[in-house]
């Protein structure tokens, strides 16, 4: 009877494991906490999973939405999901959805926060707390950046401006380009590819 | 005959407000570029509705891995813009090439305008990659040395991010000694191709 029990076991492991759609070959999901809770970051395992919702959209009306470059900057890495996963993973710095408040309480990449493109724009207060809180420090009217965080950003996708224009923004400020990552495929690529999203509204 | 004039300017102002509506760039529309001696125009859907539906859409990809944003030490990674400009630069002039690598079958249905097919599984047939080479202008010594002062530049794409096809016929070509700065990889693929919504070209 054990035997049996030990047997069963074994199949049904291997089944659930070979049904499991990996990131990478040994790497089937990643944990991280976001919201306070644990959450699994993994592929889709449903094998009638299409993307259906409004990220299917092919064509975004222009102006304003363009298809971006790959690169923002010669010193400005861009990241693909692996590289965002690891940045994630290994808490690597401070990782930032760059999209409007409305865009990210719908739906957002786990432990990514939320501050919307608009800050980086113009000399606020706010945008002082925001840099500030990078590590930042301002003195003299001067900021100086040598403390800053890695920060890696993204928006909706390839044709969307708003990661580009705050990266482009905090290089005019000084902000190091080797501190900054650019992950362009952004909430497109990542459900494209049936990456696990969160709904950032209905966690709070 | 100032009737035909005018006919002929508000005809070629209304051409090229046609693909305005979702643009590639602010300033780019649409390139032409040649397909099997023909010239096709590269735009994009301009239906703001459209979505991407079918194979392309889907999320379940069991057994096929995430790729990095980079594959090897100097190959460069582009996006649909630099793509494009490749088109325009490089392929019309006959300098530049880009390779399908995904199966005929593939291939056939639909593929990337000016893309020529080399299937991945090619790289294995040691006559076949000689004449390839020798497509590329890549010429052999009687010594065995390759030499590639004018040889073409290449990209290489197949499925998308999950595909290692292009990855693995881009390694075969490193190893027969063609030179790594002038070959790209196109990592979105005919997926992130499709979900812009992109021209695409049936080739059967």
């Amino acid at each position: 009877m054990k035997k049996l029990y030990l047997i069963l076991f074994l199949i049904s492991t291997l089944l659930v494991n070979g049904a499991v759609v990996e990131i990478v070959k040994g790497m089937p999901y990643i944990i991280v906490e976001a919201h306070g809770k644990e959450i699994k970051i993994q592929r889709t395992q449903d094998k009638n999973a299409y993307l259906t919702n409004t990220f299917a959209l092919t064509s975004r009306p222009s102006p304003p939405f363009f298809i971006e470059p790959f690169s923002v900057s010669k010193g400005v890495e861009t990241y693909g999901e692996l590289e965002v996963l690891d940045f994630i993973a290994k808490e690597k710095g401070i990782f930032i959805d760059a999209r409007l408040e409305n865009w990210y309480a719908k739906s957002a990449i786990p432990t990514a926060v939320n501050i919307p493109f608009k800050i980086f724009l113009s000399d606020t207060k706010k945008r002082k707390e925001v840099l500030k809180s990078f590590g930042a420090e301002y003195k003299e009217g001067l900021w100086n950046f040598l403390d800053a965080e890695t920060i890696l950003l993204y928006c909706n996708g390839a044709w969307c401006g708003q990661s580009p224009t705050a990266i482009k923004a905090l290089i005019d400020l000084g902000y190091p380009e080797n501190k900054m990552k650019y992950y362009r495929g952004g909430m497109q690529a990542w459900q494209l590819l049936g990456l696990t999203t969160i709904v950032p509204k209905d966690i709070k | 005959m100032k009737k035909i004039l005018l006919v002929c300017i508000a005809m070629t102002y209304l051409s090229a407000g046609q693909y305005d509506k979702v643009k590639i760039t602010p300033d780019m529309s649409y390139i032409y570029v040649y397909h099997k001696g023909k010239a096709v125009k590269v735009h994009r859907t301009q239906d703001p509705q459209h979505k991407l539906t079918g194979e392309y859409a889907k999320q379940y990809r069991p057994g096929q891995y995430l790729q990095p944003i980079s594959i090897y030490e100097n190959i460069q990674t582009i996006g649909e813009v630099e793509l494009l400009h490749f088109m325009k630069d490089k392929v019309n002039d006959k300098k530049g090439l880009i390779v399908d690598v995904r199966p005929k079958k593939y291939y056939n249905q639909e593929s990337i305008p000016s893309a020529v097919n080399m299937p991945a599984t090619i790289k294995n047939d040691d006559v076949k990659m000689e004449k390839i080479l020798k497509i590329m202008g890549a010429k052999r010594a009687d010594d065995g040395t390759l030499n590639t002062e004018h040889a073409m530049d290449v990209v290489f794409y197949c499925h998308g991010l999950w595909c290692k096809k292009a990855p693995e016929f881009i390694n075969a070509f490193l190893e027969l000694g063609y030179p790594a700065e002038k070959v790209l990889y196109y990592r979105g693929g005919f997926q992130m191709w499709k979900i812009l919504g992109f021209t695409t070209v049936i080739n059967k």
